[in-house]
């Protein structure tokens, strides 16, 4: 042990100074959750699966997949399942994106879509089709 | 040293404990004549939970019943669920779960021995062995995506592919890890104030282990030959088996002896798996709704053997999920070996057994008041036999 | 008005609590580096202090009031006139007369009665047990202390710290009495409570022993009181067993010296039981001492 303690007086400490100094992140990190509404079918499997009620699917039109996503940054566990279950690759945890600390709570409501559907389903008053689980 | 006895308390709050526990130790001057223990400050409900979920959700709840053990929470959920179903994972999912346990079985006994030092005095080893534990926790990481909660397993397989970049670095950490832990066996065997704190203190004998009914590395450092891995063999452990790592003499010495051993086999499994990983699918196809039944499913987890029990009424979410955790058979033996030790060796005997109370956390309801050991016994006996052979 | 002006600010007083601050980051880095980490930035134990004295203090019910407030008083005063009759830097000290020696050391134990007193007086059983663990360990380690920093006095004839210093010259007695500065040195850390002595204030088994109930202004007093204990433990040895304490150049290189070796010793062992500590005094402690104490009667006569 002694030798182990006065070596340790040499070293550098291991210990990571973040944030001026960042360990590179794994490709396999889970970090936001991003969607994309082209090949989405509204068949709502994200939703029933995810275990925090983090994501919500708003139908604005079936037929024509008018959808948009809220996803809410601050339930989210990043498990993965979500991306799991959507058979048509709409989902995906980016591995760049993870440090999500945010001043406010309103930062944590994220919305995806189409802007226009977007700006129809934050402005409209008549509730739409809220799809939940 | 006077002799007066009055009544110590440990816990709820106590700077020895990580979680709340309620021990009330009956000390004459500094020898302990009597303990008793209260649990369930961390009871969360996840139980009852898991029946308003689907299958799939209860998969993450469950893996959050403990942050150590998490992956094995998991894997003895999807194992169980699947066997419900009749389904069985494809071999390389199976391996790849096999990688994980042992990868998580070799964070906990680096987190276990650095906390264990840490309650006998010896920072220096504490922050010595966590730091080694960050080469693991950052292999966790680059393997499964998270360093707690590796959510790698699905119903029906893994979601977690290993790629040859990560066998390389799965090699490399292994072999650096290797190294250290030989060098702690020798500090722990050794270091001879460390000796003193650990040599012939919470001695508990085979028959003593065997009529208190403890398991995992506790039991075997008493002599005890249990491993659910060795016993059951269950995911790939039948393809790369595990040999049985015991010492004979029970104190808290042969505790560490025997987790530190451990590592070695966790290394080796390790090496093997990788260099052997079978090609092919990471997952089966899972029915949305399982069929109704029921089933047992038991792994060793790094405290001991983890028990899960399930039933299905065939929907969509679970009928009854029943967790019974390593800690609690455990936590039982801490009382009778605290037995006539001094004051100060409770909090090494109490992390002997690597206490996870935030697992063992749960409520049954005992319908007739209180009944016998007998009692229970024989109930248990007539439940089998009506079950029939179906478990 | 010179005399007042040394005892409260330089070299007693405020220079003590500056420097024994200042030592504390010091031992608190090297343990960090020995650990393979970065340890607190400078400031950090002024402003531990600075915090808790800002803090509420809550005074347990069933604990005598006066007492409870008074003695992290007396425990911090007891440590800083302990200072006063060592000569630091060069400087004669402020109160120099014979027996000082006696006085000096039982001024430091005052401290550690003042605790175990403090433990006893709250109603949780962390402090009594502490208590009883500080007495306990006061008996292990007092009479090796005591009896290790005699043996430079006996050589002199004098039991007066100053006469004791000017008469060895720049002398190093650790090399004449080895025995006698190792058991000095381990006393010191069994005193202030350092690994692997540190069973009376045991954070795994007892929270904090017989300072548990303290919070705030007690506290911060208590804590500085064993800060000073250690600083004036350090000068004590520098100035009868490393030639006494010519200049401040000297002065620094010496206790930081001492301090260094402490410093190694508590990061590479771990804590002893209570018992066990009693054993390593009553067994090797008193037999070093013991020797050493027949070594000098052989070289006086």
């Amino acid at each position: 042990m002694l030798r182990d303690i006065v070596g340790a007086m040499f070293q550098k400490p291991i210990t990571e100074v973040y944030p001026f100094e960042r360990v590179d992140v794994p490709p396999a990190l889970r970090g936001k959750l991003l969607w994309t509404a082209e090949g989405c079918t509204g068949c709502m499997l994200c939703v029933k699966d995810c275990p925090a009620d983090a994501i919500h699917l708003i139908t604005l039109d079936k037929a024509a997949k008018r959808f948009v996503m809220e996803y809410h940054v601050d339930r989210c566990i990043y498990c993965g399942q979500c991306v799991q279950s959507c058979r048509f690759d709409c989902l995906t945890l980016q591995q760049d994106t993870w440090e999500l600390a945010a001043e406010s709570q309103s930062e944590f409501a994220v919305w995806y879509g189409a802007p226009e559907d977007v700006a129809t389903v934050l402005g409209a008053a008549p509730a739409p089709d809220r799809g939940e689980a | 040293m006077n002799t007066q006895t009055f009544v110590f308390p440990i816990g709820p709050q106590h700077p020895a404990l990580k979680e709340p526990c309620h021990l009330e130790i009956t000390v004459s001057g500094e020898i302990i004549s009597d303990a008793t223990i209260r649990l369930g400050y961390a009871h969360r409900g996840i139980e009852k939970a898991t029946e308003g979920r689907n299958w799939t959700q209860n998969l993450y709840l469950l893996e959050r019943v403990c942050g150590i053990c998490s992956h094995s929470h998991a894997m003895t959920y999807a194992l169980g669920v699947e066997a419900l179903a009749g389904v069985t994972a494809p071999p390389r999912a199976q391996a790849i779960r096999t990688l994980v346990a042992e990868m998580e079985r070799i964070h906990s006994h680096l987190l276990w021995l650095g906390v264990s030092a840490h309650e006998a005095g010896f920072d220096t080893l504490f922050m010595y062995s966590w730091r080694d534990r960050e080469i693991i926790m950052h292999l966790l990481e680059t393997v499964t995506g998270n360093r707690v909660n590796y959510s790698v397993n699905l119903l029906g397989g893994v979601k977690v592919d290993i790629t040859d970049a990560m066998i390389r670095a799965l090699h490399e950490g292994v072999d650096q890890l290797e190294a250290r832990t030989t060098h702690y066996l020798e500090v722990v065997t050794s270091d001879a104030a460390f000796l003193q704190r650990t040599r012939g203190i919470g001695t508990m004998s085979s028959e003593q282990a065997f009529s208190l009914g403890v398991i995992g590395p506790v039991a075997r450092a008493s002599g005890l030959a249990r491993d659910v891995r060795v016993d059951a063999p269950y995911a790939f452990y039948d393809e790369f088996p595990v040999q049985m790592v015991t010492e004979q003499t029970g104190d808290l010495e042969a505790r560490f002896v025997v987790r530190l051993k451990e590592l070695f086999e966790s290394y080796r499994v390790i090496r093997e798996l990788i260099d052997h990983l079978p090609a092919g699918e990471l997952q089966a196809r899972m029915p949305r709704r399982i069929k109704a039944g029921e089933t047992i499913s038991r792994i060793e987890a790094p405290r001991g053997e983890l028990f899960y029990f399930i039933r299905s009424g065939g929907g969509e979410t679970p009928e009854r999920i029943k967790v019974r955790t390593p800690t609690l058979c455990n936590i039982s033996s801490v009382l009778v070996t605290m037995m006539n030790q001094h004051l100060a060796d409770i909090p090494m005997i109490l992390v002997g057994v690597d206490p996870c109370f935030s697992c063992n956390d749960r409520a049954v309801a005992v319908n007739d008041g209180r009944w016998t050991w007998q009692q229970l016994r024989q109930y248990g006996i007539d439940y089998y036999r009506r079950k029939g052979d179906s478990c | 008005m010179l005399t007042l002006l040394a005892m409260l600010v330089f070299p007693g007083g405020l220079f003590l609590i500056a420097n024994s601050v200042a030592y504390e980051w010091v031992d608190r880095k090297v343990v960090a580096r020995l650990q393979n980490r970065i340890g607190p930035r400078w400031f950090q134990p002024f402003a531990d202090l600075l915090k808790l004295l800002t803090k509420e203090e809550v005074i347990p019910e069933g604990a005598h009031v006066a007492v409870f407030i008074i003695l992290p008083v007396i425990a911090l005063a007891s440590a800083l006139t302990a200072a006063l009759t060592l000569p630091v830097a060069g400087l004669s000290p402020v109160y120099s007369y014979p027996g000082d020696l006696i006085v000096t050391v039982y001024l430091l134990s005052l401290l550690t009665l003042c605790l175990s007193i403090a433990g006893t007086n709250t109603n949780s059983q962390y402090g009594v047990i502490g208590a009883m663990r500080i007495l306990t360990q006061l008996f292990a380690y007092e009479a090796p202390f005591l009896l290790a920093l005699l043996g430079p006095a006996f050589l002199t004839g004098s039991w007066q710290i100053n006469e004791v210093v000017a008469a060895h010259g720049g002398q190093w007695l650790l090399f004449a009495q080895p025995i006698g500065f190792v058991i000095a040195v381990l006393s010191l850390m069994g005193k202030v409570e350092l690994s692997p002595f540190d069973a009376p204030e045991a954070e795994t088994e007892v929270v904090a022993g017989a300072l548990t109930e303290y919070s705030g202004r007690g506290l911060a007093l208590f804590l500085l009181g064993k800060k000073v204990v250690l600083l004036v433990g350090l000068l004590l040895i520098a100035a009868l067993y490393m030639g006494g304490i010519a200049n401040p150049l000297d002065y620094i290189v010496k206790t930081l010296l001492l301090l260094l070796i402490i410093t190694v010793i508590q990061a590479l062992l771990a804590r002893l039981r209570i018992d066990q500590t009693v054993g390593v005094w009553w067994h090797y402690g008193v037999l070093g001492i013991f020797i050493q104490w027949l070594w000098l009667l052989v070289q006086g006569t």
